[in-house]
């Protein structure tokens, strides 16, 4: 489908080649070798339906453009495989209010330690917990 | 066509209806389960933020999540069924997607629908590869499986095999169309008609065009 | 082969796009380039050998709008329709599949008369 670049080799520096195809994101998945489908749809968690309408509601407003959040979650790196369809959206957009100076971080860390609170979670370390979901 | 439809969702979604009325939209479901992941817990921090400086209004962000529950997703199978019921407002969904939805009160908001159609000849199915593009005004938010890695990687290149994996078995003579949603555009398929549908009313056919047969996983059948 | 909907039409949704480069049925390929960023032209299709199936209209860059530019000027946005056969070297299916994507008009050259895919 597209050629291997460069075989893996090792530089003398010792950092290794990428025979990554140069500039594929990790969100552009045609053609990819991939498991079977799990075809159920296992729906929205309340959550999501909230987050879905946020996302939707800030474009709508044009506070943050939808080419925006998907440039966002596309360069989320490794990361992308790792999040599910939700966390993946939500970091896209905390990435563009960032971006924007909508909000700071100082400001999302102490919010989010008051919604932890509120649900009585233990405080987390600073770095978001990973998860595996349905990718 | 197919040997045996898998679960449609969308099909058990009409008798959800009711619960979902006595949702309170400003908390938890209780049905949720487990402590706020931290993504969730940012998900609400920002909403809160953007509440506080007046950017949004809880208000607004609930009745976006009651159109998204209560109203685009029966959209769809409306206007299929008319296209089955009425050959000219079908030609018309063709011609123009969002034109022929309006004449149904169907509002898409920005969304550019492209209705492609199914014939003896020809089967199509949509993804979108890059992320999850979809015509949400008309069909409501996707399946998970629409969202997948592995639909999105191999539906291109191995279609006839993914849509086996739906429980789709289309013969050689049967040509595959797949639609990459990937730009600007929004895409729903017009199955076609079942048969034995003859003098069946447009209710009735509405209860037919479930939403995996308007991506084009499956076909209807009466 | 006959797909249905008229692909001259110009829909309520279809912006004016009148200094279109290519017509319905050119025959056009998709540029063998892997710039970084932004991109809506699926990798998987770069360099491969299409037809132009409608013009869709013209919109701003989604290229330039992902970075908070204003994406002007417009640009064409194509649909164009690819043999199966000619975009996957071990495609299993009859030769008449096909695959349809929008790629705007900055990612198409016109096919050289050359006969065969890619």
């Amino acid at each position: 489908m597209y050629a291997i670049l460069k075989p893996d080799e090792t530089r003398s520096d010792g950092e290794r080649m990428s025979d990554k195809p140069i500039n594929k994101g990790p969100h552009d998945m045609g053609g990819e070798p991939a498991g079977a489908i799990d075809t159920t749809d296992h729906g929205m968690k309340f959550w999501e339906k909230q987050a879905n309408a946020l996302r939707s509601t800030l474009g709508a407003k044009k506070i943050v453009r939808l080419d925006e959040l998907r440039r966002a979650a596309e360069d989320l790196g490794e990361l992308y495989y790792k999040l599910a369809y939700f966390e993946r959206t939500t970091m896209a957009l905390r990435t563009m209010l960032l971006e924007k100076g909508v909000i700071t971080e100082p400001e999302l860390h102490a919010k989010m330690d008051e919604v932890r609170a509120r649900f009585d979670v233990p405080q987390a370390a600073s770095k978001p917990v990973q998860k595996s979901g349905h990718r | 066509m197919s040997s045996q439809s898998s679960f449609d969702h969308y099909a058990g979604r009409a008798h959800a209806q009711d619960h979902d009325h006595r949702h309170d939209h400003a908390a938890p479901a209780a049905d949720d389960e487990g402590p706020p992941s931290e993504y969730e817990v940012m998900s609400r921090a920002m909403q809160e933020l953007l509440e506080e400086k007046g950017l949004i209004t809880a208000e607004e962000i609930r009745r976006r999540m009651e159109t998204f529950e209560e109203d685009f997703p029966y959209r769809g199978s409306r206007v299929i069924a008319r296209a089955w019921a009425d050959p000219e407002f079908k030609k018309r969904l063709l011609q123009d997607g969002k034109a022929a939805c309006a004449e149904m009160g169907v509002d898409l908001e920005a969304e550019r629908l492209i209705a492609v159609e199914n014939t003896p000849e020809v089967h199509n199915v949509i993804v979108c590869t890059l992320c999850s593009c979809y015509p949400r005004a008309l069909l409501g938010m996707p399946p998970t499986w629409y969202k997948s890695s592995n639909y999105r990687s191999r539906v291109v290149y191995e279609p006839r095999a993914v849509l086996k994996e739906f429980g789709t078995v289309l013969p050689d003579s049967v040509t595959v169309r797949v639609h990459d949603s990937n730009a600007d555009m929004r895409y729903v398929v017009i199955p076609m008609r079942p048969a034995g549908t003859d003098g069946w009313s447009e209710e009735a056919l509405t209860k037919l065009a479930t939403r995996d047969t308007l991506v084009g996983v499956t076909v209807p059948r009466a | 082969m006959k797909f249905g909907a008229s692909a001259t039409a110009s829909p309520s949704t279809y912006t004016p796009a009148p200094n279109h480069r290519f017509n319905v049925g050119d025959r056009v390929v998709v540029k063998r380039s892997f710039p970084p960023g932004h991109r809506r032209t699926p990798y998987y299709i770069r360099g491969k050998r299409g037809v132009i199936e409608r013009i869709c209209g013209a919109f701003p860059n989604p290229e330039e709008l992902a970075y908070g530019f204003d994406g002007q000027p417009r640009r064409v946005l194509y649909r164009v329709r690819f043999p199966q056969r000619h975009v996957w070297q071990q495609y299993d299916g009859p030769a008449r599949d096909v695959i349809e994507m929008e790629i705007y008009e900055h990612w198409l050259e016109p096919a050289s008369d050359q006969a065969g895919g890619e």
